[in-house]
């Protein structure tokens, strides 16, 4: 278990785009928005593997992804937006309408 | 300073021989904007298309737009706002500290170039996207954007423009402008608009638990909204207007198909620069349109009798009255 700290972006793809009209109950948009991307090194130094699963956890959710490696700078992830990361989401607005939907700060456990 | 100095896409299409993108990545987003509005167009005014125009994306990791700038500059996260800052100064010639430039993770050397490429373009135009408008600073961001691209007109021609997603999403905001005075989170619950943000906006109206019914049209709020406003929305009456079944559709008491506009259903679709478009379907459906669904409603709604005793108002009417 560890106990380093990563920022969690969610983002959208063209990917993503394209298989709205599949159906977003597809096994694909699901496999999609389930997985995140991160660094190698972070990936190693938390003892991940490409396509372990693990527990990502804000101080509003916890939610299930599987990882992958990508080119992603060290200390951040990136995830599609989708039900998963709604559950990491916070409700607070600060008054602009608006939720804080990118920039979190997040816990990793690798399952 | 407020407002937007903009233009069309047109314009941008024409004459833009400075384009940055910040906080956007429409390689994936935005696939056509690059071939059709920005930087491959060839004009009467740049004859040689891409080679007359300079692009610069501002990001915080090297996204596939990257391959298509002529300038990559990697923010660190969350400094967006600083970085915004720092230029207007550079702008006005104004002395900026070693530390406050490394705090952006860029150099000085990097600023000074890009500070002197935005005063000697001929027509500049800055596209701003989720990443600079959903980070820490929010709206602050925005307006930082909007007031460097308005002061860099004491130099040259510059414009700003937000990236906007989604089918018509823009098209919302300036319906909702015109008709009331307000962009969005509008209450009309005293008869007439009043506008907070923060109050009135969708979210915090879910996540307070304030309203005991929700009309969704076209969106899907289930996948992405904060867990607690999806709470929400499962546990009061959802009705719901899409072409597709989607997550919030699954949460919803109703859900009713309706056929895809541009497609199936004629209408406007507002473009990110505020222009209008018209719609022509073309093809059949078998279901009706959104209007046609929001009409029948509307109608058996007259139908039934007034909700509080002849002669009375709602309590709110009275006391503005």
């Amino acid at each position: 278990m560890t106990t380093k700290r990563f920022i969690l972006n969610a983002s959208r793809s063209s990917k993503q785009g394209t298989l709205i009209n599949v159906g977003k109950e597809s096994e694909e948009y699901q496999a999609l928005t389930n997985t995140m991307t991160m660094a190698a090194s972070d990936m190693a130094e938390i003892g991940l593997v490409a396509g372990q699963a693990a527990l990502v956890r804000t101080e509003f959710g916890e939610a299930t992804f599987t990882c992958e490696a990508g080119k992603i700078p060290e200390g951040m992830i990136f995830v599609p937006y989708g039900p998963p990361t709604c559950k990491l989401m916070g409700g607070n607005t600060d008054g602009t309408g608006m939720p804080m939907s990118k920039g979190w700060e997040v816990e990793v456990i690798p399952l | 300073m407020g407002g937007k100095v903009t233009c069309t896409l047109g314009e941008v299409k024409q004459r833009a021989d400075f384009i940055v993108y910040w906080g956007g990545n429409p390689a994936e987003c935005h696939p056509r904007h690059f071939t059709k509005y920005t930087i491959m167009q060839k004009s009467k005014f740049l004859p040689r298309g891409r080679k007359d125009r300079t692009m610069v994306l501002v990001d915080i990791r090297e996204t596939k737009s990257a391959k298509a700038a002529d300038i990559f500059l990697q923010v660190r996260p969350g400094k967006d706002f600083e970085l915004i800052t720092i230029l207007r100064a550079l702008v006005k010639g104004q002395h900026v500290g070693d530390a406050q430039i490394a705090e952006t993770g860029l150099t000085r050397e990097v600023l000074d170039d890009l500070v002197q490429r935005m005063k000697t373009c001929k027509f500049g135009c800055m596209f701003f996207g989720m990443g600079l408008s959903m980070t820490r600073g929010k709206h602050m961001n925005s307006a930082a954007l909007l007031t460097l691209a308005a002061e860099l007109n004491a130099f040259t021609k510059f414009v700003a423009m937000p990236m906007r997603g989604h089918g018509n999403v823009t098209g919302a905001d300036v319906i909702m402008r015109w008709q009331t005075g307000y962009p969005f989170g509008i209450s009309f619950n005293r008869g007439y608009p009043r506008y907070n943000p923060g109050e009135f906006s969708t979210v915090d109206v879910l996540v307070r638990g304030d309203c005991d019914a929700a009309f969704i049209i076209g969106a899907d709020p289930g996948a992405t909204m904060p867990q607690p406003a999806i709470d929400h929305l499962k546990r009061i009456p959802t009705i719901v207007l899409d072409p597709h079944v989607t997550h919030t559709s699954r949460l919803a008491r109703i859900h009713i198909t309706t056929a895809p506009q541009g497609i199936a259903a004629p209408g406007t679709a507002y473009r990110m620069d505020e222009i209008p478009l018209p719609l022509k379907p073309a093809l059949k459906s078998p279901y009706p349109t959104d209007e046609e669904v929001v009409r029948r409603i509307n109608q058996a709604i007259a139908q039934k009798p007034f909700w509080l005793p002849e002669g009375s108002q709602p309590q709110m009417l009275n006391a503005q009255v």
